[in-house]
């Protein structure tokens, strides 16, 4: 029983971004990547779990993107993952998450798959699309925003848990599906210094995104994005603190609700 | 292509590694033990799990057998957030290499395994009283008795004594035989006679334990000793001709760190209606600051690529060691200036850092023997 988990890499939080010239992107020049997106390393951590758990066997991670999409793969090789695919985009490649779905569904074809999971979003665009639509070109049950999983292989089916407002659901459904992974059960593991160099040699397969473009047309759609990115903006600079001068702490209050009320009008 | 300035993938996966640790684990704990002095293991210990310790020791071993240059770039990223708890994670490379470099591979099994299937600590015993730049000078005897030595003598200045088990220890046949006496033996730690002393109390570096260390007719097997009997000197040179480069990475990161903090302060503080680094006088400060940490970088980078070409590096890691060790004072004293009143303050975080890059200049061979290698091989070539 194979599990392949989508990742994909993302800026770092902290690095600055701008405006592409284009002004529909941003500007991926001097822009520090991360190794990988927050919520696939908590769904890399929870198929390790199943692995070591469930006794589900390989554990294989696939990522569409640039070159650089291979340190994400590579960390989560040095994470536990067994073989790692990238689908090698060109660097600004046009993609949108349906697209990325596509290519997803059509190199996942050729790859074992009982479980597919995904992170429940990417934390650059929070699209948080790719799973359902990968669940929907494969032809597969799709459940979103799982924070436990308990699979009873003997019956093909996952005891799941997720958050629905205000609380959470409990259900079980069958597999092969596609999961979007909220958290993990446990914390992601950091890879340590002798697994990121035993990951250097595990197999990692580029798939040029050329190859796949045939399989790609026929699934409604094709090969361009669904959706245009129109404009593309940096949020507006926050405002200046405003300080508020007091004598007593009872002051201090008055005010505040003064200036929540009339001005900040929040009250 | 002859010169490549780019890191491998790999070797930005351990720099990312590190830094994370070094963001995540060390720095939250870096001002609170350099207020209290304590040792804060918990945080060694998860470094040994993250497999930072032991850098150098080979594959075969339970090792990474990392190269110097991967070393040096672990070591800028730890130091960058504790100088302190850098040398004691350190010390262990430091405290092994003679067993890396003259132990037979039956010591190697013995010794080197323990460390990486399990935390532990060693402290490289060579400095005493009397002095650490004259290691020839050395008065801590060994007499051998049948298949065993008993060493006498006092070490000082042992980085994480206290908290090791095993220690590789210099001690001579004879002080009258000079450096031809010198001879290298691992000892545990439990062998009776061994007594460390108390915790210094130290300048800089606080987060890291240092301590004497007394034998008293400490008898280990002569199955300990690495080497032969007087080839002790050779094998602590080699090991700090290895060891050197490392040192001059950690002092740029204490120097980047400083640096850092400057030039984000200068941002936001205000003087004369406009952030500090609009004045003339505090952004030329932070350009001479960056050139003095790109520079020692630069020379940290060629010793250690030199070093990983099984090149002898006598010169080049001494400048490395000798210049990013002065400008990590420079630079600190100089990010102290640009926080003004507030960087003398112990509640800033770069008063600590001005200490902690002072050890830089001393340990691991002065800056002036440091000068003194670096003259003589400059002389060698032109005479």
């Amino acid at each position: 029983m194979d599990i392949l988990v989508c990742v994909k890499q993302v800026p770092d939080p902290e690095t600055k971004l701008r405006v592409s010239p284009s002004g529909k992107t941003f500007d991926s020049d001097g822009v520090k990547f991360t190794i990988n997106n927050t919520y696939d390393e908590a769904t890399v951590e929870e198929a390790l779990r199943m692995k070591e758990e469930f006794g589900f066997s390989a554990l294989r991670v696939i990522s569409v993107g640039p070159a650089r999409a291979e340190e994400a793969l590579r960390s989560a090789l040095a994470m536990g993952a067994d073989e790692a695919v990238l689908i090698e985009t060109p660097r600004d490649m046009p993609l949108d998450p349906l697209l990325v779905a596509r290519y997803l569904a059509a190199a996942a074809t050729d790859i074992p798959h009982d479980l597919i999971m995904v992170g429940r979003q990417a934390q650059d665009d929070e699209a948080g699309a790719v799973g359902s639509a990968l669940g929907e070109y494969l032809g597969l049950p799709s459940y979103s925003f799982v924070t436990e999983l308990t699979p009873v292989p003997a019956n093909h089916l996952l005891k799941m848990k997720r958050y629905v407002e205000g609380g959470e659901e409990v259900f079980s459904a069958p597999f092969p599906a596609v999961l979007s992974i909220l958290k993990g059960s446990k914390d992601p593991r950091t890879p340590t210094l002798p697994n990121i160099l035993k990951a250097r040699k595990k197999p990692l397969k580029k798939i040029p995104v050329m190859d796949l473009e045939a399989k790609v047309a026929n699934l409604p759609g094709g090969t361009r994005p669904t959706s245009e990115t129109l404009a593309f903006t940096l949020p507006p600079p926050r405002a200046g603190a405003k300080m508020i001068e007091f004598q007593t702490p009872e002051e201090a209050a008055d005010r505040l609700l003064k200036v929540l009320k009339e001005e900040a009008k929040v009250l | 292509m002859p010169i490549d300035f780019e890191l491998s993938a790999e070797q930005k996966e351990l720099q990312e590694l590190a830094r994370r640790f070094a963001r995540d684990v060390m720095a939250p704990r870096a001002a609170a033990a350099d207020h209290s002095g304590e040792f804060p293991e918990d945080v060694y210990r998860e470094a040994w799990k993250l497999g930072l310790m032991n850098l150098n020791v080979a594959t075969e071993y339970g090792g990474s057998g990392l190269g110097e240059l991967d070393q040096c770039l672990i070591t800028e990223e730890l130091a960058a957030a504790c100088g302190g708890m850098t040398t004691s994670i350190s010390a262990n490379c430091l405290a092994l290499q003679p067993i890396n470099i003259a132990g037979t591979s039956e010591q190697k099994e013995r010794f080197l395994k323990p460390f990486c299937s399990d935390y532990h600590l060693a402290s490289f015993a060579l400095t005493e009283p009397g002095g650490g730049s004259d290691v020839a000078g050395m008065k801590t005897t060994i007499r051998r008795e049948g298949d065993e030595y008993v060493v006498n003598g006092e070490k000082v200045f042992i980085t994480n004594a206290p908290h090791a088990s095993l220690y590789t220890l210099f001690a001579t046949l004879d002080p009258a035989l000079r450096h031809k006496g010198i001879t290298a033996l691992v000892v545990p730690r439990n062998t009776p006679g061994i007594t460390p002393g108390k915790d210094e109390d130290k300048m800089g570096h606080r987060a890291s334990s240092t301590s004497s260390l007394t034998f008293e007719n400490v008898r280990v097997p002569v199955a300990n000793r690495l080497g032969a009997e007087g080839e002790g000197f050779k094998i602590a040179m080699n090991t700090l001709d290895s060891t050197r480069t490392p040192i001059g990475a950690l002092a740029t990161g204490i120097a980047r760190a400083a640096l850092d903090h400057a030039a984000k302060y200068s941002l936001q503080r205000t003087s004369f209606g406009k952030p500090i680094a609009e004045h003339q006088a505090i952004a030329i400060k932070l350009a001479d600051m960056v050139q003095k940490v790109d520079a020692a970088r630069l020379l940290v980078w060629r010793s250690a690529w030199l070093a990983d070409q099984g090149k002898p590096v006598p010169l080049e890691s001494s400048i490395a060691k000798c210049f990013a060790s002065d400008i990590a004072m420079e630079v600190c004293n100089e990010a102290i200036q640009v926080f003004g009143g507030y960087g003398y303050m112990r509640e800033y975080p770069v008063e600590k850092l001005l200490r902690d890059a002072k050890l830089t200049q001393i340990y691991e061979g002065s800056n002036e023997i440091q000068r003194l290698v670096i003259a003589k091989e400059l002389l060698k070539r032109v005479a």
